[in-house]
C-alpha cells in the first residue's frame, strides 16, 4: 500500500500518551486504572463431571516507594530535563543510568555523578512490541531499545519513537544516531524521556538541550485511499464475502473460535479497492455483510485477498499491518486483531481434532 | 565428594489451564507419580528444593509452605529456588548439590506453576495478565515502567545477534525447528500441543508477538508440575535395582548469570551474546570431560523460549559456530536422524513452558531418551531472567 499523504502540521502527543477510554478515565490518575478492576464475583466452571469454583481476585499492595540512591538520575529528568551518568574515577567507566553507588570493578571506588550529552546511537535493533502486557495494551505498537549515549559506556533503556506514523522494523537499525526527547509532563520516570531518530530531529533543534515532544513534528498518517475497483479486485471482493460466510459458520462449530471471540463485541468498517463491508463481533461469532455503516474502528487493505490469505494461513493480519498491506485506524484495537488473528488456526484445530475423533 | 545419581522423574500433564488442579494439586499429582517412577516412599526422601518462579502466578507470597506438608515432607527440609525461566534448573542445581555435598542421601526437586489463573478482564483474556505478571520481573527503575516483557527482553538478545550476523536466523529455518519440534512432540504424552499440526508454512505465517518472534516459534504459557529425584552413589545403585531402571548419573554441572546492564564489553551485558549459555556449557563440559559436544553429547533438552534464541544457544553451546546456527537444519545437525536430538519432548514450544517446573520436564525428557534409546550422554538447560541473564546447564550419563 502506496503510503498516504501526511496531514498538515500538527502537535499531536506520540501514542505512548495514548488516554485510557474516554468514558473511564477518572478524573485524578490513580496507580491501578479504574477499568482494570474486576467487580467481586465468582462462578462455577464444569467440566466434564466435575464443577470448579473459580473466584474474580487481585493481588495488589500499594507503595511509597523511595528511589534512594537512584534519586539524582530521576530528580535531574524530572527538573532539569538533564540526563545523568556516574564515572569511576579509576577505571574510567561511565555507566548510563548512574546505577550503581560504586565500581564493582574497582574494589567498590565511590563514583562520580556527571551530566551526558543526550544524543547518541541505538546500541543494537531495538524489539517492537506488538502483544504488550495488560497496563501496556493500549500503547501498541512501541519500541523499547537502548541507547548508547556519546561518551557512555552502558546504554540506557528507552522507549524509541517515530514521529512520522507507525513504528515499523525498519525505522531503527544497531547505530541509527537518535535525539533523546523529554516528555513536557515529567513525572521523574524513564517515560520522561524516548528516543527518535536524529534525523527526524530538525537541525536547529539537534543541538539544543531538554527537547520537549511538541518542539517535534508528530504529523501523523491519515487515512489511506484505496484503488478504484476492478474487474479482479471485485471478483477477489465477492470471493472473500464468501469465505467469511463460511467462516462465520465454521466458528458456531468450533468451540476454540468461541473462546477466542468470547466476550467481545465489535464492529470494523473495512475497506478494499474491490468494495467495502462490515465486520460484526459479538456472540461468540462474526458476520459480515456488504456496505459501510458506521463502526468501532476501520480497516483498510488496498488488496481485499488479504482476507483470504489470513483465512488460510498465508498471511496474518498482524503481519499485514506490519507490512503496511493493512491499515487500521485504533492502534489499541491491535486486541481485536489477535483475536482474529487466533480464529484461522483454531479452526484448523477443531477440524483437525474432529478428523482425528472421526 | 559424592557421585549423584537419577533415580526417578515424571511429571502431570502440561495445560495452557488447569482448573480441575490448584498447584496444590499439581504438585501431590506430580510427587506422586515421581515417586512411582522411582518405586520409593516420600519417607526415603531426606529433603526438598522447590522450583516455583513467580509468587503471583500462585497468588502467594511463600507459595511453598502448602506444599510442604502436603507431599508427604512434614518435619524435613525444604527450600524453594527461584531463578526466572531458569528456576526449574537452578532447583536441580541446588537438589544435586545437596547430595553431592553428602549432606542428603536423596534429594526430591518439584517444580510447579500456575499462570493462566491470571486474567486481564479489558480484553476477557488470559495472556495480556500473564504478561503483566512476568512484566514485574523486570528491572524496577528502568524498564518494568516501559512496558518491559519477556518476549522483548529475548527479541533484543536475538535482534542484536542479527546485527552481527546478518546471514544467520533465516525464517525459513526458525519455521522448520518449530515443525520439527511440533513433530517430536507428539511421542510426549504430556505435551500441551500434543495432538495439534503446525507446519513450517504455518510457523512462517503466524503473526509477529514481538518483531522478530512469531506466534507459533515461542514457547507457551503452561501450567503443570514435575518432579525429579537425585541421589548418592550407593542409593541410586539400590533404587534402580529395585526399579529396573538403568542409572542415570550427573557428570557435569554449570551455571552463570550475566550482567542486568548492557555495556561494550563483558563487564556489562553485550546484547549479541547469551554469554551465560556459554559459560555454564563451558563449566558442564570441562567437568564432564567433554571436548566435542557435537560428537559426545547425543540428546539435549534446550530451553527454548523463542526457537530463534534456541539457534543462538546451540551456537553459544559449541553445537555450530556464532553466525551459523541455520547449520541446524540446513547442515542437517538436529533435523530427525541428524547427529543431535534436540527437544525430543517438543520442548517448551510445544510440550510446555510451567516455569518453575519446566527444566525438569526437560530433565525427564532427556532421561527417557537415555533410558529408551540406550544413548549415553544428555544436557539439558534452563535460560531465564532479563536479557537471556540466567544459564545453568547439566550434563547427564548412562554408563551401563
Amino acid at each position: 500500500m502506496a503510503r498516504p499523504k501526511a496531514k498538515a502540521k500538527s502537535k499531536a502527543k506520540p501514542r505512548a500518551e495514548a488516554k485510557p477510554r474516554a468514558n473511564q478515565k477518572p478524573k485524578v490518575e490513580k496507580v491501578i486504572p479504574l477499568h482494570m478492576i474486576p467487580n467481586v464475583e465468582s462462578e462455577v466452571i464444569k467440566i466434564g463431571d466435575g464443577r470448579y469454583l473459580q473466584s474474580n481476585e487481585a493481588m495488589f499492595t500499594f507503595y511509597k516507594r523511595s528511589k534512594g540512591e537512584q534519586s539524582p538520575y530521576f530528580l535531574a529528568l524530572l527538573e532539569k530535563k538533564r540526563i545523568l551518568g556516574a564515572r569511576c574515577p579509576k577505571c574510567k567507566l561511565v555507566r548510563v543510568p548512574p546505577f550503581e553507588v560504586y565500581c564493582p570493578d574497582c574494589q567498590f571506588e565511590k563514583l562520580k555523578l556527571l551530566e551526558m550529552p543526550d544524543t547518541g546511537v541505538m546500541n543494537s535493533t531495538p524489539p517492537i512490541t506488538y502483544f504488550a502486557n495488560s497496563l501496556f495494551a493500549h500503547m501498541v505498537p512501541f519500541g523499547r531499545g537502548r541507547v548508547m549515549l556519546d561518551g557512555a559506556d552502558t546504554a540506557i533503556p528507552i522507549h524509541v519513537y517515530t514521529t512520522r506514523g507507525v513504528l515499523t522494523p525498519r525505522v531503527f537499525k544497531k547505530n541509527t544516531p537518535v535525539k533523546v526527547i523529554f516528555r513536557k509532563n515529567r513525572l521523574g520516570k524513564p517515560t520522561d524521556i524516548f528516543a527518535v531518530p536524529l534525523s527526524e530531529v530538525p537541525e536547529k533543534l539537534r543541538a539544543k538541550k531538554g527537547v520537549e515532544e511538541h518542539e517535534l513534528d508528530w504529523s501523523q498518517s491519515a487515512e489511506p485511499p484505496v484503488d478504484k475497483p476492478t474487474p479482479e479486485s471485485e471478483k477477489s471482493f465477492k470471493s472473500v464475502l464468501a469465505a467469511f460466510q463460511a467462516m462465520s459458520k465454521a466458528v458456531t462449530k468450533s468451540d476454540r473460535a468461541k473462546k477466542d471471540l468470547s466476550g467481545w463485541k465489535r464492529s470494523i468498517q473495512v475497506k478494499t479497492a474491490g468494495g467495502n463491508f462490515l465486520i460484526n463481533i459479538g456472540k461468540q461469532n462474526l458476520k459480515v455483510k456488504p456496505g459501510k455503516a458506521k463502526a468501532d474502528f476501520v480497516m483498510v487493505a488496498n488488496n481485499p485477498k488479504l482476507f483470504e490469505d489470513w483465512m488460510n494461513f498465508r498471511d496474518s493480519l498482524t503481519n499485514a499491518i506490519i507490512a503496511e498491506k493493512l491499515w487500521i485506524s485504533k492502534n489499541k484495537e491491535f486486541t481485536t486483531v489477535f483475536k482474529l488473528d487466533r480464529l484461522p488456526r483454531s479452526l484448523r484445530r477443531t477440524l483437525e481434532t474432529s478428523e482425528l475423533v472421526s | 565428594m559424592e557421585e549423584v545419581g537419577i533415580v526417578g522423574a515424571d511429571l502431570t500433564p502440561c495445560k495452557g489451564r488447569w482448573v480441575e488442579l490448584s498447584y496444590y494439586g499439581l504438585s501431590q499429582l506430580a510427587v506422586k507419580k515421581t515417586l512411582e517412577d522411582a518405586a520409593i516412599d516420600i519417607k526415603d526422601v531426606d529433603a526438598v528444593v522447590y522450583g516455583i518462579y513467580n509468587d503471583i502466578f500462585e497468588y502467594s507470597a511463600i507459595p511453598e509452605h502448602p506444599l510442604h506438608g502436603i507431599i508427604g515432607m512434614a518435619n524435613k527440609p525444604g527450600m524453594r529456588v527461584t531463578c526466572g525461566g531458569a528456576t526449574g534448573a537452578y532447583a536441580m542445581l541446588a537438589g544435586y548439590t545437596m547430595v553431592k555435598s553428602g549432606l542428603y542421601d536423596t534429594v526430591l526437586c518439584l517444580g510447579v506453576e500456575k499462570a493462566t489463573d491470571c486474567f486481564d478482564f479489558d480484553s476477557m483474556t488470559s495472556t495480556p495478565e500473564v504478561i503483566k505478571s512476568i512484566g514485574w520481573s523486570g528491572d524496577t527503575f528502568y524498564e518494568r515502567e516501559l512496558g518491559w516483557t519477556a518476549s522483548d527482553s529475548y527479541a533484543e538478545v536475538v535482534l542484536a545477534y542479527m546485527d552481527e550476523h546478518p546471514k544467520d536466523l533465516s525464517d525459513e529455518v526458525s519455521a522448520e525447528i518449530s515443525a520439527i519440534l511440533c513433530q517430536q512432540a507428539q511421542n510426549n504424552k504430556y505435551a500441551q500441543r500434543h495432538g495439534e499440526k503446525v507446519t513450517k508454512e504455518m510457523a512462517m505465517n503466524s503473526r509477529y508477538v514481538v518483531y522478530p518472534f512469531k506466534l507459533l516459534e515461542t514457547c507457551v504459557y503452561t501450567e503443570g508440575a514435575a518432579g525429579v529425584i537425585f541421589a548418592n552413589k550407593e542409593k541410586t545403585i539400590s533404587m534402580c535395582k529395585n526399579n529396573g531402571k538403568p542409572p542415570i548419573w550427573i557428570t557435569g554441572v554449570g551455571a552463570a548469570n550475566e550482567h542486568h546492564v548492557v555495556g561494550k564489553d563483558f563487564r556489562h551485558k553485550v546484547m549479541h551474546r547469551i554469554y551465560s549459555d556459554h559459560l555454564s556449557a563451558q563449566a558442564a563440559y570441562k567437568m564432564a570431560g567433554v571436548t566435542n559436544p557435537l560428537k559426545e553429547v547425543q540428546v539435549i533438552e534446550l530451553h527454548d523460549a523463542f526457537i530463534k534464541q534456541l539457534q543462538v544457544t546451540m551456537a553459544e553451546f559449541g553445537f555450530t559456530k556464532l553466525g551459523r546456527s541455520d547449520d541446524l537444519v540446513k547442515e542437517g545437525l538436529m533435523v530427525p536422524g541428524g547427529p543431535i536430538l534436540v527437544n525430543p519432548s517438543g520442548g517448551l514450544t510445544y510440550a510446555g513452558h510451567f516455569v518453575g517446573g519446566s527444566n525438569m520436564l526437560s530433565c525427564w525428557s532427556a532421561r527417557r531418551e537415555l533410558i529408551d534409546k540406550q544413548l549415553r550422554r544428555g544436557m539439558i538447560h534452563g535460560t531465564g531472567s532479563t536479557i537471556a541473564q540466567y544459564g545453568c546447564v547439566m550434563i547427564m550419563e548412562r554408563r551401563d
